[in-house]
């Protein structure tokens, strides 16, 4: 893999690594997706179905329920006048 | 002596109990560290939480440092109802961050193995599977991907059971991948098993995946072994296995042998699909909300968060980049899209074959490694030790790793795989296994 | 000039999209707000049963195909207002495609129609940034038309067209829809994203065409960009790099499965536009009067179902502007019933029988009144926010307010002026 390439894997998914981790990681994954293309060859069937068995479909009625440890959550973060705090944009 | 939880459940216990138990837990613990967080109990049969799956108001961070300080504000849904039933939650047990791993090395303490704790105690539920292996009377909530039960199940000598994908459901999983995690079982023995079992499964309006299917009990004395999963396995664990299947001979079973070139798929089909779906569950983690907290809010965020995810371990990196370029526009067909289409062949194949059969293997290619010897171990061939765990998992198979026999003073485990629903098959057939065979533990704690 | 639209809009559910929290904004922030719409790990998403069944309503009544399955896929991008990094959207199996609406003399076909979750409210400070997340999860259905709005007119009608479609769905596009503008007058096309409300998605386009135009003129390119909308400085800007598709990244939401569509229980749509096409042709209305009439009145359109047959056109016009002087009172219910009670008795309809209807619904009175004048008036400026911004300008908007009111309302000119200076000064003083 070119190095802009994966330069660009890194900041789509904001990544960032040390000069060690870069060569090391680089080298794995490239090894890896080499030992990814060895299913180029193989005969399946067309079914890209995306769980392992057969759900039947279930979906939440449209009536309201309170979460009842709003606080519980809030205390993970850090808040300012009941806003979260997040980085700036 | 009681030997089954229900048997230790109708025996009154002592304050003194509990407190002995407490104690030669974190002693041990300190040891051999099973347990990311202990927390003391003082009545109930105790249960073990892998320490991806949520407890309320408890830290949990799937053994990752990017989750540092995560108390999730709810119970997970497994978690709910093995507490309605009286079990006192003992701790949260140690993993590979995020499940990534089959050694349980990925993580700050790994957990080690308590027959010699130079070896590894396997993964990625490596500290449910030891806390399981010291406990005499408990329950471990472990979870499985592509074979985080099974693994350390067999290294450990203890019982690993991985329902059918959706039979329990997931809702408070710290997810890795969604189309393959499943939340399962270790214990002791089969009426542990079951006792554990009937309590965690069924619906939850809280989960889509999971399933309100009827759970049967088609029973076979059908065993099949399929040679692709038994080829590349180490001699000095066939022969044990081989005299496995001599046994089971002996006990009614009629064994057959089969190939299915397809399996030889399965490792790179399961890492495509498990890393695009843990490359996305992993974008949440950008040091704000909750966990691993940065402050530089000054920061633009695309530094912020770029700066926050350095938190992560080096195989969940790996698994992240990776997996953000199999489900890359331009590559999407060759990897994602074809890697669903194999899983689908495999699915189909596996399941003509389990129509009338168990499919049974050892459940690892090697035995118990040290820490020294994974260490030196290449990103694939790390993944192909999940050769024969994989193929199960990868089609959301109920499945069970159970020990068999000892090799060396260090316990060897052997799987089998039923068809889809099929659960309950897995535990009648540990049930008969059970007759001939009684696992030994160097640790009891908690006996009575 | 080829424009393409982007249109979101908020589905009047009582609870999210994925979670059972309140769907309501609230000014208090982070209220509505559990794990699941605050994408804290362990957390899962359920499907609102309800979000569904509007998204495949709009889908009819804009006259796209289904799929026998509606699928859900992850949107990978990073913005703070994203709890989970991804957004739960449609693909490759939405609600609704290949679709159209029909405007004067020429159909604008509809690409997609895809259901989807709102991010959290993001305010922009100095040093950081503030989130609210009651708005996170909140049920979005996305319109995507193909380019085929070819001036500023159609673009118009077209708008006009789908907020008729899309209030007989229950949903009011006046009130938040956010919009993305594709827009190319060369060769290269340039996406203006996040505009909201219609007034300045119609600004930007002029922006846009005024400014590729001047380039064009002068002999030079028009950049393939984003760009966003500044309403205050009512300009279009270069804006922050956005993720592409190879970048999104794509995947099924492998927590959701699918859902078979055709189970779903859909009336058939109210499409303003061929009833009152239908009903000038056979019954002999004005069509341009009566579309004004039953563009957004449900009342008005059963009303004209019920008579047709009954009265002649001009009567039942004259009924439907009785009913619109109440537009946005509270005794319009009153007025509405005791209209379809004068036709069930089959009574005709002269001038007399309207002058003691008005009297019997003691509308001298209510019309007299000055609270009845100012809740009227307050009505008004709600639904035309505005013109308030343009008074605090400008006071000459001031007569145009009166015309419009005495106007759309049939009130005495004299009483709305001495009325609404003091509304507008009440409103002023208390923002």
């Amino acid at each position: 893999m070119e190095e802009k390439e994966f330069d660009r894997l890194l900041k789509t998914c904001r990544i960032k690594l040390t000069k060690e981790e870069y060569d090391k990681i680089k080298n794995d994954i490239e090894s890896i997706i080499s030992y990814f293309n060895s299913i180029d060859n193989t005969q399946c069937q067309e079914n890209p179905a995306y769980h392992p068995i057969n759900i039947k479909e279930n979906l939440g009625e449209d009536v309201p329920k309170k979460f009842d440890n709003v606080e519980g959550i809030l205390k993970n973060t850090r808040t300012y006048r009941f806003y979260i705090v997040g980085p700036k944009i | 002596m009681t030997e089954t939880i229900e048997e230790f459940a109708s025996v009154d216990k002592p304050p003194s109990y509990y407190e002995k138990l407490n104690r030669d837990i974190n002693e041990l613990n300190n040891r051999l560290h099973a347990f990311n967080l202990l927390s003391k109990i003082d009545r109930g049969v105790p249960f073990s939480v892998k320490d991806n799956i949520c407890v309320n108001g408890v830290e949990s961070t799937a053994g990752s440092p990017i989750l540092k300080g995560y108390i999730p504000p709810f119970d997970a849904t497994v978690v709910e109802k093995i507490k309605q039933a009286s079990f006192s939650f003992i701790g949260k047990t140690s993993m590979d961050e995020f499940g990534f791993g089959t050694f349980g090395i990925n993580c700050d303490t790994p957990a080690k193995n308590p027959f010699d704790e130079e070896r590894v105690a396997g993964g990625s539920s490596s500290g449910a599977a030891v806390a399981t292996a010291i406990l005499k009377h408990h329950i471990a909530i472990a979870e499985s991907t592509g074979g985080s039960i099974s693994a350390p199940a067999a290294f450990c000598g203890v019982v690993g059971f991985t329902p059918t994908y959706g039979a329990v459901s997931r809702y408070g999983l710290i997810d890795y991948a969604n189309s393959l995690d499943k939340i399962g079982v270790m214990a002791r023995n089969s009426s542990d098993l079951r006792y554990a079992f009937d309590i965690i499964r069924g619906t939850d309006d809280y989960d889509s995946t999971c399933t309100n299917r009827a759970i049967e009990n088609f029973s076979t004395n059908k065993l099949t072994v399929i040679k692709e999963l038994v080829e590349n396995v180490d001699s000095e664990i066939l022969e044990p296995f081989n005299s496995l299947l001599d046994t089971l001979k002996g006990q009614g079973y009629s064994v057959e042998y089969k190939s299915l070139e397809i399996l030889k798929q399965s490792i790179p089909a399961y890492y495509i699909i498990s890393m695009a779906e843990a490359s996305t569950n992993l974008a949440k983690y950008t040091g704000f909300k909750y966990g691993h907290k940065n402050m530089e809010f000054t920061e633009n965020y695309n530094l912020f968060f770029t700066n926050s995810r350095t938190a992560f371990g080096t195989e969940a990196k790996r698994r992240v980049i990776l997996g953000t370029f199999v489900r890359s526009a331009s590559v999407k067909n060759r990897y994602y899209f074809k890697a669903l289409n194999i899983r689908n062949t495999i699915i189909a194949a596996l399941k003509e074959t389990l129509k009338d059969s168990l499919i049974i293997s050892p459940t690892m290619p090697v035995f118990t490694p040290k820490f020294s010897e994974v260490k030196e171990l290449t990103p694939v061939q790390n993944y192909s030790m999940d050769a024969i765990t994989i193929p199960p998992n990868l089609s959301g198979l109920p499945h069970m790793s159970f020990p068999y026999t000892y090799l060396n003073g260090m316990p060897v485990g052997a799987q089998i795989v039923t068809d889809h629903f099929n659960d309950y098959a897995l535990i009648s057939f540990l049930e008969a296994w059970e007759k001939s065979f009684k696992p030994k533990f160097k640790y009891n704690i908690g006996a009575i | 000039m080829k424009i393409g639209l982007e249109i979101h809009v908020a589905l009047p559910t009582k609870t999210k999209l994925f979670c059972r929290c309140l769907n309501q904004d609230n000014e208090v922030p982070n209220l509505n707000i559990c794990p699941i719409c605050m994408g804290f790990p362990g957390s899962k998403p359920m499907l609102n049963r309800e979000a569904l069944r509007i998204s495949l309503s709009i889908t009819r009544a804009l006259k796209c195909k289904t799929n026998d399955r509606v699928s859900f896929v992850r949107k990978i991008y990073f913005y703070p207002d994203l709890p989970k990094s991804y957004q739960i959207t449609q693909l490759y199996e939405p609600s609704g495609f290949d679709g159209e609406v029909n405007i004067t003399g020429k159909t604008i076909r509809i690409r997609r129609i895809q259901l989807e979750e709102d991010p959290a409210k993001i305010l922009r400070e100095k040093n950081y940034s503030l989130l609210d997340f009651n708005r996170s999860g909140v049920p979005l259905v996305e319109i995507v038309t193909e380019p085929d709005i070819y001036s500023e007119d159609e673009a118009h009608e077209f708008l006009y067209e789908l907020r008729s479609l899309l209030y007989y769905q229950g949903i009011d596009i006046d009130r938040e829809m956010k919009a993305d503008l594709n827009i190319s007058l060369a060769d290269e096309r340039v996406e203006v994203k996040n505009i909201t409300g219609i007034k300045n998605l119609m600004d930007a386009a002029r922006y846009e065409i005024k400014r590729q135009s001047l380039l064009i003129e002068g002999g030079r390119q028009v950049l393939k960009e984003t760009r966003s909308y500044d309403e205050s400085r009512k300009i279009t800007e270069t804006s922050r790099e956005k993720e592409s598709d190879e970048e999104y990244g794509f995947i099924y939401e492998p927590d959701l499965t699918e859902y078979y569509s055709i189970d779903v229980n859909i009336p058939v749509p109210i499409i303003a536009r061929h009833i009152a096409h239908e009903l000038s042709v056979s019954y002999g209305f004005n069509l341009k009067t009566l579309s004004e009439l039953i563009y957004f009145d449900k009342d008005s359109l059963r009303l004209v179902e019920y008579a047709k047959n009954k009265y002649d056109s001009q009567s039942i016009i004259n009924l439907l502007e009785i009913l619109k002087r109440f537009d946005c009172t509270s005794i319009k219910d009153k007025v509405f019933d005791a209209l379809m009670d004068l036709l069930k008795r089959k009574i005709d309809i002269t001038k007399e029988t309207i002058i003691k209807l008005e009297k019997g619904m003691q509308i001298e009175s209510v019309y007299s009144s000055p609270e009845r004048i100012d809740e009227i008036i307050r009505a008004f400026l709600q639904k035309n926010t505005d013109m308030v911004e343009k008074y605090k300008k400008d006071r000459k908007v001031y007569d145009f307010m009166v015309g419009s009111i005495t106007k759309n309302f049939g009130l005495q000119s004299k009483l709305v002026s001495e009325r609404l200076s003091i509304v507008l000064k009440d409103i002023i003083d208390n923002n």
